[in-house]
């Protein structure tokens, strides 16, 4: 039976694998083509219900006899793999010898390539922990952890950079050999602090000199300088990558392409979902997401609908929310100024003990932990009074913490630069390290309040939940959850400080990714032990998308900070690789110096504005050319889908006409009383389609007994 | 662990790897999964078939929605009862593994959610589609208005030629767009 049936198929192949194979192209070309094609392609399973594996061929016309498809690609059982390779097998041997060789090269290539990829992938860090992650929690909280690591692997690569061309020129080529180890006076509290033996060490700026290294054009100066740019241009590089990447894919999802009810019903199973519990709970979590949608649907009618009076009611409380969410915020930076200049101007008094000392030093990153912990989840109740659709109150609260933890940052380093520039210049310590040690200290002080916030209050909230299950407070308080979009600003808000703290701290880096692998063995254990999934679940992809786009906030922040310092301070007299020139740049320049003269010109003229005008115009015309590009292929897709339906159309057309013809000649003697209702006549495989109306010109139906229906109208998948 | 791997002679477990997604590791693993399934009066059996039942008591069955029709899609038998040989339950981790392309994950994928296996996907499947993923009780499926107003949408979005129907190329150009499928349409043992 088998036999015969692929006696049958390889008699069918040389027709269809020239025609089907570009049925794209023969799709734009020819209308006629089209109807053939599709009416084999969906006509034949109708054809013989229930029978998929008699009809594989006409479901995979090309894929099933393209030699090339690996037999695994095939959808069918594995005998029929079997057979499908006995026959390719016999075919190779019809086929010459040079043909066959270059086959079975191609095949031996491309299972080197997958065994590579596989060995890769194998690699990969944490994948096992990761996969757990997912069986139990789902897609949405995996999301958080893959931007995790992809910030470990971002800053590894940045190890890389900054290791050999910061550090490996300056161990090289220092000439005093610094006695940077533990000294007696040194105490355990200078790794929180940033101060003493860790002043001395390579983590600071002050540590870079100049070295013997002392070329023109290569010296230490300018490898500390391509260092730190190397590693920010990177990194941009790299994020941007991601994000259109990303964006692409959400900008297909969105607007006019919107299959979002068919995504949230075709694949938001996770099939890795193990445990009754969770499933469970994914049920629910889709039966909520799904309701959710419809109702925000008809709120879309209803708002539509609303009156003016209840409009200006919403918008009056949405300006009061708003105002509040203002002085909210104006508040927060008023606590993080006072805390930073009180700080500031405490400091270098002695007379505290070590405690209060400590305190005060940290005083600033305290204040902005605390602001940042508590606003979000104000945020996230004010937001529920303002009246919005779900989806615009998580975007919105989204948006206001991505401002918070941004603005917080930035405003703690504009005061730091007040301060730094206020005081003055020709005091002993060197601001670059002091810069540093700031940017230290918040990092430090974020890890310990990750810490602390998952070991002194998860757990003991958790266990005291599994203590008394019946305790009003605890159930008041809720169960915890996974908040995905607060961790990953925390991240965000990390890798910021790193970018921001490179130049004065170089090693920070490093000091990244150790905190990056301690945060995630934390958060493993958070989500793992105190954590139940959130009720709600989001779509990986765009959120994802959101998530870069805010690190890519964080890192013009970065370039923004770093230009400004650099062009505005003095670089300080006693310390660092750019002791005793007036700005940093002064290298660069001498370096463009002592290039030949045309060589220099060139450089010149490339960063002056003569070379500037004509890249934004040039620009501009490229980008112009896109657009209009993409309006033209926008156009060409609805042209092509109003064509869709129009062979759709034209197809059942055909059948029904076809219908009437068979039933004419079968009783011609009924003909005449049902001369033009041919929809009465239809085939009964159709009855299915009772919602298809076909279009209006097309539903008028000739009157069947004056003529025959010409033969090149009939159907195709009738002939065989 | 040993005499897993001789039970499994050396060039069937490289043919299984030519012809499956799935690693050595992983042929010998399913193997050994299924050797605990198959009844003790079958053991002698070249190619015992283990029945429907059995199979979802699979950890990694048990509580998804879809299992039996999981069965039905990757059963060979001729009688249609969704037993499973132990080459169809390769070629099921087959489609659901990592590497597994979103072509062929796809096309499973319509014909698990194909209930009448009548090659479209009709009003009717995904009545029964949703409710499958809502949760089958009265109580937790979704009201008649919201099933209608869900399924009308569903056709507006994905049925490209406006025959009423979903068929396979539409559902595949539709999941084509979802970069999440792909990572979701999993099983591992």
């Amino acid at each position: 039976m088998a036999d015969k049936q692929a006696s049958g198929s390889f008699l069918r192949l040389m027709s269809e694998e020239s025609q089907a194979s570009d049925l794209i192209i023969v799709f734009c070309d020819d209308h006629q083509e089209t109807i053939l094609d599709q009416g084999r392609c969906q006509g034949a399973p109708r054809r013989s219900l229930g029978g998929y594996s008699e009809d594989e061929d006409a479901w995979y016309p090309t894929r099933r006899w393209d030699r090339n498809v690996p037999l695994r690609n095939l959808p069918v059982s594995m005998q029929e793999k079997r057979d499908i390779r006995d026959r390719r097998n016999l075919q190779r041997r019809t086929i010459g010898c040079w043909e066959s060789w270059r086959r079975s090269q191609r095949t031996v290539r491309r299972r080197m390539l997958e065994q590579m990829v596989q060995a890769l992938s194998a690699l990969q860090l944490w994948g096992r922990t990761l996969h757990s992650i997912e069986g139990r929690f789902g897609v949405s909280v995996k999301v958080y952890f893959v931007f995790l690591r992809y910030l470990v692997y971002l800053n590894l690569f940045n190890c890389l950079l900054t290791g050999a061309l910061i550090q490996a020129p300056v161990f090289i080529f220092r000439n005093n050999i610094y006695s940077s180890t533990f000294k007696e006076n040194d105490s355990y509290l200078d790794f929180f602090l940033g101060t003493g033996f860790l002043e001395r060490s390579p983590v600071f700026y002050g540590f870079y000199t100049r070295g013997s290294l002392d070329g023109k054009c290569l010296n230490t100066p300018i490898l500390f300088l391509l260092g730190v740019f190397s590693v920010l241009i990177f990194s941009l590089v790299m994020l941007v990558r991601r994000t259109v990447n990303g964006y692409k894919h959400k900008w297909m999802l969105s607007g006019r392409y919107n299959f979002s009810m068919s995504f949230k019903v075709f694949c938001s199973w996770d099939f890795c979902i193990h445990e009754p519990k969770s499933a469970a709970f994914k049920q629910s979590n889709i039966r909520n997401d799904l309701k959710m949608d419809l109702e925000e649907e008809r709120f879309e009618l209803l708002k539509s609908q609303r009156t003016l009076k209840v409009r200006v009611k919403i918008y009056f409380l949405r300006i009061l929310l708003n105002t509040v969410v203002v002085i909210l915020l104006g508040a927060a930076f008023c606590l993080i100024y006072i805390g930073t200049k009180y700080s500031h101007q405490q400091k270098d008094s002695k007379n505290y003990p070590w405690l209060y000392s400590l305190l005060l030093q940290y005083l600033p990153p305290i204040i902005i932990t605390l602001v940042n912990f508590m606003l979000p989840h104000i945020f996230r109740v004010i937001v529920k009074f303002e009246d919005y659709s779900f989806t615009s109150q998580v975007n919105i609260t989204l948006v206001r913490c991505i401002f918070l933890k941004l603005a917080c940052l930035a405003l703690f380093l504009f005061f730091l630069y007040d301060t730094l520039q206020k005081s003055p210049q020709n005091n002993q310590s060197c601001w670059e390290n002091q810069f540093g040690k700031e940017m230290y200290k918040l990092l430090v002080f974020d890890l310990l309040a990750t810490f602390t916030d998952t070991f002194f209050i998860m757990l003991p909230k958790k266990l005291l939940s599994e203590m008394y299950p019946e305790c009003f407070l605890l159930k008041v308080m809720g169960r915890q959850k996974f908040l995905i979009q607060l961790n990953v600003l925390d991240l965000v808000y990390t890798q910021t400080v790193t970018w921001v703290g490179l130049f004065y701290c170089p090693m920070l880096t490093q000091i990244c990714v150790c905190k990056l692998f301690a945060i995630f063995y934390i958060k493993k254990f958070a989500v793992q032990r105190c954590c139940k999934p959130t009720q709600r679940m989001f779509r990986a992809s765009t959120s994802s998308v959101l998530f870069h786009f805010v690190l890519l906030l964080g890192l013009l922040m970065a370039f923004v900070v770093l230009g400004i310092n650099l062009n505005k301070l003095k670089p300080s007299p006693t310390c660092g690789p750019f002791l005793g020139s007036s700005t940093v740049f002064n290298v660069t320049t001498m370096c463009v110096d002592s290039l030949p003269v045309h060589v220099g010109d060139f450089i010149k003229f490339m960063s002056s504005e003569a070379f500037a005008v004509p890249l934004i115009v040039v620009e501009i015309l490229f980008l112009t050319s896109s657009m209009s590009l993409r309006s033209a292929n926008n156009k060409c897709i609805e042209r092509l889908k109003d064509m869709l339906v129009t062979c759709s159309s034209d197809k059942w057309y055909l059948v029904k006409q076809q219908a009437a013809w068979l039933q004419d000649q079968r009783s011609p003697q009924q003909s005449s009383s049902r001369a033009g209702s041919v929809e009465g006549s239809a085939p009964p495989e159709p009855r299915a389609h009772l919602d298809f109306h076909p279009l209006p010109e097309r539903s008028v139906s000739q009157p069947c007994d004056t003529e025959p229906v010409p033969t090149h109208s009939r159907p195709p998948w009738n002939e065989s | 662990m040993g005499t897993t791997a001789s039970q499994l002679p050396k060039d069937l477990l490289s043919e299984y790897q030519e012809l499956t997604f799935l690693t050595k590791q992983e042929i010998l693993l399913a193997h050994k999964r299924f050797t605990e399934l198959v009844a003790k009066e079958d053991r002698n059996d070249p190619s015992p078939r283990v029945p429907m039942s059995k199979i979802l008591t699979l950890p990694e069955l048990k509580s998804n929605p879809f299992r039996k029709r999981i069965c039905h899609v990757f059963s060979t038998s001729e009688s249609k009862d969704g037993s499973l040989t132990f080459e169809d339950f390769l070629d099921l981790l087959s489609a659901f593994s990592d590497s597994a392309t979103l072509e062929i994950k796809s096309h499973y994928a319509f014909r698990i959610f194909d209930f009448d296996d009548d090659g479209t996907l009709d009003r009717g499947d995904l009545e029964k589609l949703v409710n499958c993923l809502t949760g089958e009780t009265d109580d937790t499926r979704l009201t008649p208005e919201e099933m209608k107003q869900l399924i009308n949408n569903i056709l507006e979005e994905s049925d490209i030629d406006k025959d009423g129907t979903v068929n396979l190329s539409e559902f595949q150009h539709v999941i084509s767009r979802s970069p999440d499928f792909v990572s979701s349409f999993k099983i591992v043992l």
